[in-house]
């Protein structure tokens, strides 16, 4: 097959104009929820019922109904604190990075990419604050002036952790919101319902597309793309050093930064194509996020699998040349003790499954693709338990090893955080555009000016 | 102005006093009529307040109004009436708020009557420790005297006499059930009162027993104990004459051969075994004894032993002649008994280690009198006798000591009195029976029939403090007082009586046993009162123990001295050991068909013989050997196991002589092949919350007509049953095979040992292995003054578990249950890990107590992120509660996993809020915060000791001292093992400890720098080489 690789495949295909990109966006703000909605939005909203029950339970028996223990202090709720925090970073890295390398096909992603991300810190964020045992008192972990005059330990990663999510979910919101502003105007001037004309107006903070707004516009997009770049990797950095900082063998890694900031890009990248499979479909958009997109994407998550997976070769390396000998034995004992079944899925989901994507016809199939992003979400959720878990429950001492087995109200909450998440992805494809109509229309054929009327680069 | 005036129609004289308008000031009429009217006309012509508003008046829409508010104000304010604490108007004698005081008494929770010091507070009793200077235990006192201050405030004791109605029982009060009884009792005649009790070790309740025989004179005691000496008391008889054997100077043995004797876990007097055992391993003087242990079962005293060899319990007879046969040759000693004997068959048959055979001759002969070969109460006479001939010959009597001799007041009862007892009840031969603080239908062999029996009596008394399976087939159940509650004595050796003084008045509606029996005595239920014994007492003591005395000073005076010191010591000789009878040995005994599989029943090392089921305390302590809790079970050989298919937990069916029992099997390593051991005091019912449907009876398996003992039985069954059973250890179970985790606490160097020929030849052998101290970018904080530390010696720690009790008591630590157990979360701030290295069927077993190591350079204390955990500038790590979040990443980031973190509100938490009954909580040491559920806590090095001691100091206006600090776990260890003090103090005790060659830190490679230095284990064997 022959492919011109001088020449940028179009990122919106179909030759749509202007019009017909926005009225495609725009649609699914104008119509009514039909009843696929309303089932969708009814599971995800069970889901996330039933979390709350859980989480209602314990926090009135105490966080005992959990399957947490001795040995291991830490379990299913870290673990999906820093499962969704990386789900956040791949909206992150294709809004801001893939902004400031100038890749055109971000356009037709990004918008539904940033919005996980903030629904995926949102989920993140309650861990950390339900799995203490007295999360009545989270404001202990804030450093505020009182009486007593009581301090917060800087030298605590968990204390870097507070600041980390926090600027990060506020920076994440605000460049959202930015990129919103042009887009509710133009909705602003589409709707003919009053009400829905107030709040886009409120919103739109009076935009006039005029070019003096498009400057100011775009001078703070950049700005906050540059800002939200380093984020993208300081955050999971210092997640990561909530392990790395301590001195758990398999958890006191210095490969810790770069493997868990790949690992996040991976399983973001994963979480979006899974999303966005369905989101193309049903809005019709595969126009405007189109089969290249996704290959793109499933390049990326391909290269980061390997990151990963180097990763996990390097830290058996690294244990076995360290000649320390607790290191080298909770590494072997991730892929041949008790939790050996959890390692093995994860080394086979995250590295072994992502191979695939190296045959084009793979990156292309959205069977394939579907099947092995899937794969790779219960990959990465597993390389967080097996990080967690298997570091902990045999550690220095043989004498006080453990085992550890989630409980239902483990379970109940994980599921209730994934319902969180699509709840609100389901109510932000019929409340908000999924796509933005002005960075779309902007990489659209023919919407910027040319010398010969084709593109110039 | 005027023209005002006239055009307003008002007259000219003002009023000169006030005014609002000229109208006013000018007396306009019209004005100061209207000034009558509130309303102007016709403003309240559509207003009739009966129509429009309802009929609340005003007052009482106000009256309403405030009352919502007060209403909504109470209900939303938080305040709990907690009670009011108010001072003492007349301040009790004693009490100085605050302050503890002691009272020395005597500990009733087994027959070894040890001397007790209780601490109280504000009148309640919140510790037992040993009493210092009582001279059998010398200051320490077992994990089941310390938990006995759970029993005294335990909820479910009964709370006044009951008596048994077609449905259940019902209150009635003491008159009632004393005038009922008396009645009964004297309507006897000539049938026999049966009086059933444990031991008598109080020779004042002898007396009380006597003036009932003489009131009573159809009455016949029955004394029994489910585990008791009666084997070796009859060997004794036979060899020497008489059934008091004598005491053992362990302190003195050079070579001490145990044969299924675990005389450091539960046989004798353990705290004082220990202690001697204990006092010749010691470093400093560099004397070590050698322990040989040959056994069926792994023991406390097996894990200790520098050789051990595991044989069937039948076949001791056959190695103790076997063993005399071979000195015989060698010319050390003389004698024709055991000519039938051989030991190198003996040893080729069963598969014993010749060389540990070998070592063991030669130690005998090497130590020839200085050796002591004790064979275990659970072995049959016979090989008791061929012990006493052993030693004999060896002239190991030296070894038995003569300052003081055990003192039996009164004879056990033996299986035929029993049987006896039970053939009278059924022939209607006994008018009554009384159960004096004892278990009969649950100890006694259950093809007795006890139980049914008790239905033929026409009256059945129980005396007990909780409900049990007796108590419930009685007709009238005496509730007694606690131990604590009581007044009494006990002489269990020549040389010294111990008294009991009640420290707390009865909780309840109880009275002390004695007392019961003294209103019976006098046939009037009106003669009880509150002192009635303790006159009884005094005034045995005055005209019948006083004289022997001879003693100058006047009784009042000797009194009050001996019930301060909690003891009177006698100049009463220990009787002799007489010369031996060789003939007592009965060679028929001998052969013994050892096919089959070997019963062996033994004594639970927590809740003994069940006496102590009803303790959470004891139930939680992990088993010293296995770490299980809660539980009994089948413990068998990784062989036996094999050939039965079975796994851990699996249920196995256990039968002997056609009695069954189903349990769950565990595989001990170090157990002897086809053997399966069972320890009682489990399986209890109708007796509690915590203990009803805890563990096996196993009690169900005792005979009336053993073959070989009471607790051995051979020719067992064993099978594989259906199910699984989950036993909760504290402690994974160990894979022999699995290279991966083997002998991990070696290459670690968590444990580190050598032997004592190596320590002779390179005294810092240790230090070889020690890593070299890191620098440290940071400059570290510097102790110039006073440094907390603690140095454990592992030559003396046995891994008993009395130090977790005592940390339990002292610490408010919480019962968490067996759900818990086994989710890992027990809540104990001190365990004792235990590591098996070697094959499973001679495993070389190492005990480590383990306990927060108060870091310098703590881990935990950087990774909170509320700094809920610090350091103190005297050393220690400390947990600061109410700022602790409960993150756990402290316990995470704890390379020794000593952090304990509440999951629940455990007290709420375990049996339905058990805990947080009332009473319970008067259990509380009032210095230490109980901690709330999400809270991260650990070992203080009990800090609170130290604050007490150091305000001690300042009110002195002397600096404070590392000796003026015992923790709770120090002050228990019945050996000594731990010393706690300065670190800096460079001439104490302690210091010598804290820089002894034989030093180390556990993870020290981590740089942590831990204040807990452990003392390397040196075993006694001939090689350098371990």
């Amino acid at each position: 097959m022959h492919i011109d690789y001088s020449q940028e495949a179009p990122a919106v295909a179909g030759r749509l104009t202007l019009s017909q990109i926005e009225e495609l966006v725009a649609r699914p703000l104008d119509t009514k929820p039909d009843r696929k909605y309303f089932i969708a939005l009814s599971i995800s909203g069970s889901l996330l019922l039933l979390g709350a029950i859980c989480l209602g339970i314990s926090f009135y028996y105490g966080i005992g109904l959990w399957g947490n223990n001795q040995p291991v202090g830490w379990a299913v709720p870290i673990v999906n604190f820093v499962f969704w925090v990386g789900i956040g970073h791949a909206g992150t890295l294709i809004s801001a990075i893939l902004f400031l390398l100038r890749q055109k096909w971000r356009t037709g992603i990004a918008r539904f990419a940033e919005a996980m991300t903030i629904f995926a810190v949102i989920c993140a964020g309650i861990f950390p604050v339900i799995h203490t045992g007295r999360p009545w008192l989270a404001g202990y972990l804030l450093p505020y002036p009182n009486q007593h005059s009581l301090w917060v330990n800087f030298t605590s990663p968990l204390l870097w952790d507070v600041f980390a999510v926090s600027t990060y979910f506020t920076v994440s919101l605000v460049f959202w919101y930015i990129g919103l502003i042009p887009d509710f105007a133009t909705l602003r001037d589409r709707t003919t319902s009053k009400v829905k004309k107030t709040i886009y107006s409120i919103f739109s903070l009076g935009w006039r597309h005029s070019s003096r707004h498009w400057q100011h516009y775009e001078k703070a997009y950049m700005l906050l793309a540059g800002f939200a770049t380093p984020l993208v990797l300081s955050v999971h950095t210092i997640v990561s050093f909530d392990f790395a900082v301590s001195i758990l063998p398999g958890w006191h890694t210095t490969i810790f930064p770069p493997y868990f900031v790949a690992g996040a890009i991976f399983s973001g990248f994963a979480m979006v194509v899974t999303v966005l499979v369905f989101v193309r479909k049903i809005f019709n958009l595969e126009n405007i996020i189109t089969l290249d997109h996704l290959e793109k994407m499933n390049k990326v998550i391909l290269a980061t699998g390997m990151m990963v997976g180097y990763a996990y070769g390097m830290e058996f390396f690294i244990a076995w040349y360290s000649g320390v000998q607790a290191e080298q034995f909770v590494f072997i004992n991730r892929a041949f003790g008790p939790y050996a079944w959890a390692y093995w899925i994860m080394v086979s989901c995250n590295v072994i499954f992502p191979q695939l994507f190296w045959f084009r016809k793979f990156r292309r199939s959205i069977p394939v693709m579907f099947v092995i992003v899937i794969l790779v979400n219960v990959g990465m959720w597993f390389e967080r338990f097996v990080i967690t878990v298997t570091s902990l429950h045999r550690d220095f001492l043989p004498s006080s090893w453990g085992y550890y087995k989630p409980t239902f109200f483990d379970m109940g909450i994980l599921l209730g955080s994934f319902g969180l998440f699509f709840t609100l992805v389901i109510l932000f494809t019929k409340s908000l555009p999924v796509v933005s109509i002005s960075e779309v229309k902007a990489v659209a054929d023919g919407a910027q000016p040319t010398h010969r009327g084709g593109h110039h680069e | 102005m005027s023209d005002y005036r006239e055009e307003n129609n008002l007259q000219n004289n003002p009023d000169p006093n006030y005014w609002r308008s000229f109208e006013e000031l000018y007396k306009n009429e019209k004005t100061l009529e209207a000034r009558n009217h509130e309303f102007a006309d016709g403003v309240t012509d559509d207003f009739n307040p009966n129509e429009s508003l309802s009929g609340i008046s005003r007052r009482k829409f106000l009256a309403l109004l405030g009352a919502s508010a007060a209403f909504a104000g109470v209900a939303c304010s938080d305040y709990r009436d907690k009670g009011e604490i108010v001072p003492y108007n007349v301040k009790p004698e004693e009490i100085i708020l605050g302050k503890p005081n002691f009272y020395a008494s005597t500990c009733t929770a087994c027959p070894n009557s040890c001397g007790i010091l209780i601490k109280t507070r504000e009148g309640r009793p919140i510790k037992v420790d040993g009493n210092p200077e009582h001279p059998v235990n010398r200051g320490k006192i077992c994990a089941k005297g310390q938990a006995n201050i759970l029993n005294l405030y335990d909820p479910e004791r009964i709370q006044q006499p009951l008596k048994k109605n077609s449905a259940g029982f019902d209150n009635i009060d003491w008159k009632k059930a004393d005038s009922d009884i008396i009645a009964a009792l004297s309507m006897a005649g000539s049938k026999e009162i049966s009086i059933v009790t444990h031991t008598i070790s109080s020779p004042t309740f002898l007396k009380v027993l006597e003036d009932f025989k003489s009131k009573f004179p159809s009455t016949k005691v029955y004394s029994y104990e489910l585990f008791n000496n009666s084997n070796r008391n009859s060997a004794w008889i036979k060899s020497y004459g008489s059934g008091n054997f004598p005491l053992i100077k362990w302190n003195e043995a050079k070579v001490i051969v145990a044969l299924d004797s675990d005389f450091l876990g539960v046989e004798g007097n353990r705290i004082e075994n220990s202690r001697l055992f204990a006092e010749s391993r010691d470093v400093n003087s560099k004397s070590f004894n050698r322990l040989y242990v040959i056994e069926s079962s792994m023991t406390l005293t097996g894990i200790n032993a520098d050789y051990r060899m595991r044989i069937r319990p039948e076949l001791q007879f056959a190695f103790v002649m076997s063993l005399m046969n071979e000195l015989n040759k060698k010319g050390v000693i003389s004698t024709s008994l055991a000519s039938g004997f051989s030991l190198s068959d003996f040893v080729e048959k069963n598969n014993l280690d010749k060389e540990k055979v070998n070592y063991l001759i030669n130690d005998l002969i090497a130590y020839k009198g200085k050796s002591i070969i004790h064979a275990g109460d659970l072995l049959p006479e016979n090989v008791h006798i061929a012990v006493n001939i052993l030693n004999d010959l060896l002239g190991n009597k030296n070894l038995y000591r003569n300052d003081s001799s055990p003192v039996n007041l009164i004879n056990l009862a033996s299986l035929d009195e029993i049987k006896e007892l039970v053939g009278k009840i059924s022939n209607g031969q006994i008018a009554a029976v009384i159960h004096l603080d004892c278990n009969p239908v649950y100890h006694f062999p259950s093809d007795l029939n006890y139980k049914n029996m008790l239905g033929k009596v026409p009256i059945v008394v129980t005396l007990t403090e909780r409900m049990n399976e007796t108590a419930q087939f009685s007709n009238y159940i005496l509730p007694v007082n606690h131990n604590f509650e009581s007044w009494g004595d006990a002489k269990n050796r020549t040389g010294v009586i111990s008294l009991q003084q009640p420290v707390i008045s009865p909780l309840h509606n109880t009275r002390q046993k004695e007392a019961i029996l003294l209103t019976w005595i006098s046939s009037s239920p009106e003669t009880f009162s509150e002192t009635l014994y303790h006159d009884y007492l005094m005034k045995h003591w005055e005209t019948d123990i006083y004289p022997s005395l001879k003693s100058k000073i006047e009784f009042k005076q000797l009194w009050f001295g001996a019930l301060h010191d909690g003891f009177l010591l006698t100049n009463e000789s220990a009787q002799n050991v007489g010369n031996i009878n060789l003939s007592s040995l009965d060679l028929n005994q001998a052969s013994i068909d050892t096919k089959g599989i070997t019963l062996i029943l033994r004594e639970s090392y927590q809740v003994g013989d069940g006496r102590f089921a009803n303790n959470g305390w004891l139930q939680e302590l992990p088993h010293p050997v296995s770490r299980i809790t809660w539980d009994n079970y089948a413990a068998i050989s990784h062989n036996t196991a094999k050939s039965l298919n079975v796994e851990n937990d699996d249920l196995v069916e256990v039968s002997v002589g056609g009695r069954k029992l189903t349990l769950p099997v565990f595989i001990q390593a170090g157990n002897a092949d086809d053997t399966i051991t069972i320890e009682l005091g489990y399986g209890r019912e109708f007796s509690g919350i915590v203990a009803s449907g805890v563990g096996f009876n196993a009690n169900q398996l005792l005979s009336s007509k053993p073959d070989f003992s009471n607790w051995v039985y051979s020719n067992a069954s064993i099978t594989k049953a259906a199910g699984k059973y989950s036993l909760a250890s504290t402690q994974e179970h160990h894979a022999f095979d699995n290279p991966r985790t083997q002998d991990l606490h070696l290459k670690r160097h968590i444990i580190q040992e050598g032997t004592v020929s190596l320590y002779e030849k390179k005294p810092d052998f240790i230090q070889e292995h020690r890593p070299k101290e890191l620098e440290s970018v940071y400059t570290p904080f510097q102790y110039n003054e006073m440094k907390w530390g603690m140095a454990i010696d592992l030559n003396k720690c046995l891994g008993c578990g009395d130090c977790i009790v005592a940390c339990n008591v002292e610490n408010n630590v919480p019962v968490v249950g067996k759900d818990q157990v086994l989710k890992s979360r027990e809540m104990q701030w001190l365990r004792i890990d235990r590591y098996y290295s070697g094959s499973p069927d001679d495993p070389r077993v190492s005990v480590q107590p383990m306990l927060c190591q108060h870091c310098d350079q703590a881990p935990c204390e950087n990774v909170c992120p509320v700094v809920a955990t610090t350091h103190s500038p005297d050393g220690l790590n400390q947990m600061v509660y109410n700022r602790c979040v409960g993150t756990r990443y402290c316990s995470n980031n704890c390379p020794y996993k000593v952090r304990r973190f509440n999951f629940f509100n455990f007290r709420d938490h375990f049996r339905d809020g058990y805990q947080e009954s009332s009473l319970l909580t008067l259990m509380f040491n009032p210095e230490v915060t109980v901690r709330s559920r999400g809270v991260m806590e650990k070992c203080t090095f009990c800090v609170q000791r130290i604050e007490e001691a150091r305000s001690e100091a300042a009110r002195k206006g002397v600096p404070i001292k590392g000796t003026d600090v015992k923790t709770a776990c120090q002050e228990a260890c019945p050996t000594n093992a731990i010393h706690f003090g300065d670190i800096n103090g460079k001439d104490s005790e302690f210091y010598k400890y804290r820089t002894h060659e034989l030093g180390y830190y556990v993870l020290e490679e981590l740089n942590v720098r831990p204040n807990v230095t452990y003392i390397a284990k040196l075993r006694n064997i001939h090689t350098e080489e371990l």
